[in-house]
């Protein structure tokens, strides 16, 4: 049963959100929730920026289970409660982890340890177990763990957010650049924005600025005069026509290139692979990488070889961490809120790391952190809160969901 | 990556507050594998930053990216341009309320739709597939990505901004076939209606147009077979 | 907080883009973009609109048999011309085109035969080509 939340009193704190990807939708909402006034400006479509083009993983954490485990705790626990909140918006078929090799089954002990130590439910199946769920897996398959994994669309889960923020009251703004941050006095007070729908260009004024622009959050940082460590990695992903497997596949391996495949609609997505760049607008779609989703898709799933293609696409994670790792698989994939107030500029969190799956807890992180900053004493009520419809956010949002 | 030439790019344009349209050309560097989306973002990386798109996904899954392309439906993400001429000329898609430069207003296309749509559906598995234990059947994601293609193809939708459209009628169809504690009533009742089911006149562009295999003239046809089948109402 | 400038433009109606050239229905004839379905709409319009022009046409011959003999006759002389035979040709297949495909529209727009649109367009045309090329080989062949 959906309840309105109270919006926000006249008085209460403004909060301007740069950055309308999924993280920057689930802080609306969190923050809308507690009763704050919330304006988001994106520069483009929500979801634009990284959010938007991920294979669509709704991620079990089962991939981290050995190597991350904060990181794997943390998916488990968003996996489950995104399943409630947003109904309707996954596949839900599970997933299985794929030994091929005598070498992926050297780790096999380790995950099987690894899912159980983070709470990860999972179920060992035999080769003809693993085949039968899905006939098209490699018939050399020497063994298969499922795992709760799914699938989401990942432009429209994360709307469902913004719908819900709008609905409370928050201001949301696509086509609305940020150029420059407004600072006084050692604190950020708001941003200098450009609107791409009317071509002229203003001031907002906030108590607060949250920085939630991913791969871009350094760009941003430093118009307040602090520094981030985020290092843009990009992967690539392929998607070939056919849905060739009902659950995700995956290669029971430490993390590797193209050891994925998530099924969307009558598509199939092989992912993915890992480099890093200094510049997050300016992605190639190597090639030889493109090749190596074609080849490593093809060992989970033979028929990939015979797909017909339907695109190749680059997409940039945003890691934390300094410079210095080559490949950006080594570093972790949890998620950081920053108050600069550290660095003496007070007024700008800045919200960054994480995966499309934890969304909605890295905003009650932030949330948490915010209304401290602000003195709001209200609880995150986003745990437990049925999004509405992402439909919602362009229509009314008494439509149902069948 | 070598380059393979430069094509020549016609960009419709409007801003709230201009006194109308105009068409911007740019000259954009691209290989055989350059798609409309890719040269669009280039421009606007390099060229104008206050070229609007709207894109997401990047691979035909969203259904954000939809654009006019020489006259032609199409998602511009997966858009060679390679198969077009030395001018490309790209517009928002028709039919469906501009924003800006090549970005449209979804407000309209999404209240055309009935009060209840399905997201999830039984998914098609190949033969001898069993759900493990405790999924009763494998699901997936209806076809319908929601690009509004069909809509804007739609010859009746030139004239008419009251019939519901292609989108809607095949979401609504899909009630029928599957109707998921849908009545079933409700939706033939929603469907028929002189806006309905009834306006659509059999061009078949939305099929034509849609990239996501919906195949909505086929389902409005099937919609309406289903009215007449039922009878009058009284 | 104030809000972003130009916020209240956003609520508006933007223009809305129409096929054709900015008169309501000339997207019908638009030939950019169209797939058959979309030609067979456009050319069964056509037809429609000429078999209408004909209509007013027809009746407007007919009223020359008011006019006595003198004038039916001159009429009929301007009727066996090749000229208006030709057109009269073409009047045939308006409404051979515009009968056969409102047969497909029909069994089409039911949901009898919903799947095959384009092969019914294709058959319904073979017969349609030759009922016009036997009505064709008989008009001139009795001149």
């Amino acid at each position: 049963m959906m309840t309105s939340a109270p919006r926000a009193a006249r008085d209460a704190p403004r909060v301007l959100i740069v950055g309308g990807g999924g993280t920057g939708g689930a802080l609306a909402h969190d923050l809308t929730l507690r009763g704050l006034h919330v304006t988001l400006v994106e520069r483009g479509e929500f979801t634009s920026g990284t959010t938007g083009r991920h294979h669509g993983l709704l991620h079990s954490g089962a991939r981290y289970a050995v190597g991350d485990q904060d990181s794997a705790i943390e998916c488990i626990q968003e996996n489950t409660i995104l399943r409630a909140i947003c109904p309707g918006s996954f596949e839900e078929n599970d997933g299985l982890f794929v030994a091929l090799t005598d070498e992926d089954m050297t780790y096999y002990d380790d995950f099987v340890r690894g899912c159980k130590e983070c709470g990860i439910p999972i179920q060992e199946l035999t080769t003809d177990e693993a085949l039968r769920l899905e006939p098209l897996l490699n018939p050399g398959t020497k063994a298969a763990v499922r795992v709760p994994d799914g699938t989401m669309d990942a432009m429209r889960m994360p709307l469902r957010f913004f719908a819900t923020a709008k609905h409370h009251g928050a201001r949301l703004y696509n086509f609305m650049e940020v150029l420059d941050l407004v600072t006084g006095d050692g604190a950020v007070r708001g941003a200098v924005v450009r609107d791409h729908v009317t071509g002229t260009e203003g001031e907002v004024h906030a108590d607060l600025v949250v920085n939630a622009t991913g791969p871009w959050s350094e760009a941003i940082a430093r118009m307040a005069g602090v520094d981030v460590a985020i290092q843009p990695s990009p992967g690539v992903m392929l998607a070939v026509r056919g849905r060739l497997c009902n659950m995700v596949l995956n290669r029971m391996h430490r993390s590797g290139d193209g050891d994925i495949i998530v099924p969307q609609r009558a598509l199939s997505v092989v992912g993915t692979s890992s480099w890093t760049v200094d510049d997050p607008d300016e992605l190639d779609v190597p090639e030889d990488h493109v090749r190596r989703m074609w080849e490593e898709g093809a060992r989970l799933v033979p028929s990939v070889a015979q797909a017909e293609f339907r695109a190749a696409w680059s997409a940039a994670r945003p890691l934390i961490g300094s410079g210095g790792a080559d490949s950006g698989r080594e570093l972790s994939r949890t998620f950081k809120a920053i108050d600069h107030a550290a660095e003496g500029v007070e007024g700008f969190v800045t919200l960054t790391g994480g995966k499309a799956t934890t969304l909605r807890g890295m905003a009650e992180l932030c949330g948490d952190v915010i209304c401290a900053k602000l003195g709001v004493d209200r609880p995150c009520e986003t745990r437990t809160f049925v999004t509405l419809p992402h439909t919602a956010f362009y229509a009314d949002p008494e439509r149902r969901l069948a | 990556m070598s380059s393979m030439g430069t094509r020549r790019f016609r960009v419709y344009r409007y801003k709230r507050g201009d006194p109308g349209w105009r068409f911007d050309l740019f000259v954009v560097p691209v290989t055989s594998r350059t798609t409309v989306l890719e040269a669009l973002r280039w421009t606007q990386l390099h060229l104008d930053r206050t070229l609007a798109l709207r894109h997401s996904c990047l691979h035909a899954s969203c259904g954000t990216c939809g654009v006019q392309v020489d006259g032609r439906e199409v998602l511009a993400c997966v858009t060679p341009v390679d198969e077009l001429g030395a001018t490309i000329t790209v517009e928002p898609v028709a039919n469906i309320p501009v924003l800006t430069d090549l970005v449209v207003d979804m407000r309209e296309f999404v209240a055309r739709f009935p009060e209840e749509i399905a997201t999830v559906r039984a998914s098609e598995q190949p033969a001898g597939a069993v759900p493990p234990d405790g999924i009763g059947a494998y699901g997936r994601f209806e076809d319908c990505i929601e690009c509004g293609l069909c809509l804007s193809a739609c010859p009746v939708s030139a004239t008419s901004d009251a019939y519901v459209g292609p989108a809607a009628l095949a979401a609504a169809q899909r009630l029928l076939e599957e109707p998921r504690g849908v009545d079933p009533d409700r939706v033939l009742d929603w469907a028929d209606d002189p806006s309905g089911a009834w306006r659509c006149h059999a061009a078949f562009e939305c099929t034509a147009a849609c990239p996501s295999n919906v195949r909505p003239a086929e389902r409005i046809m099937a919609l309406r077979g289903a009215l007449a089948g039922r009878g009058d109402r009284a | 907080m104030n809000d972003v400038p130009g916020a209240d433009r956003r609520a508006e109606r933007g223009p809305v883009l129409r096929k054709g050239v900015g008169i309501p229905a000339s997207g019908w004839f638009d030939p950019r973009g169209r797939a058959l379905g979309g030609f067979a709409f456009s050319l069964n319009r056509v037809t429609g609109l000429g078999l209408v022009f004909y209509l007013y046409l027809h009746l407007g011959v007919l009223s020359l048999l008011l006019g006595g003999e003198r004038s039916w006759s001159d009429f009929l002389r301007l009727a066996t011309s090749w000229a208006f035979l030709s057109l009269d040709i073409l009047l045939i297949f308006g409404i051979l085109y515009h009968g056969l495909n409102g047969i497909r529209v029909a069994l089409v727009g039911s949901g009898l035969v919903a799947d095959r649109q384009r092969a019914l367009w294709w058959s319904l045309g073979v017969i349609g080509t030759i009922a016009l090329i036997a009505a064709t080989l008989h008009i001139y062949g009795s001149k």
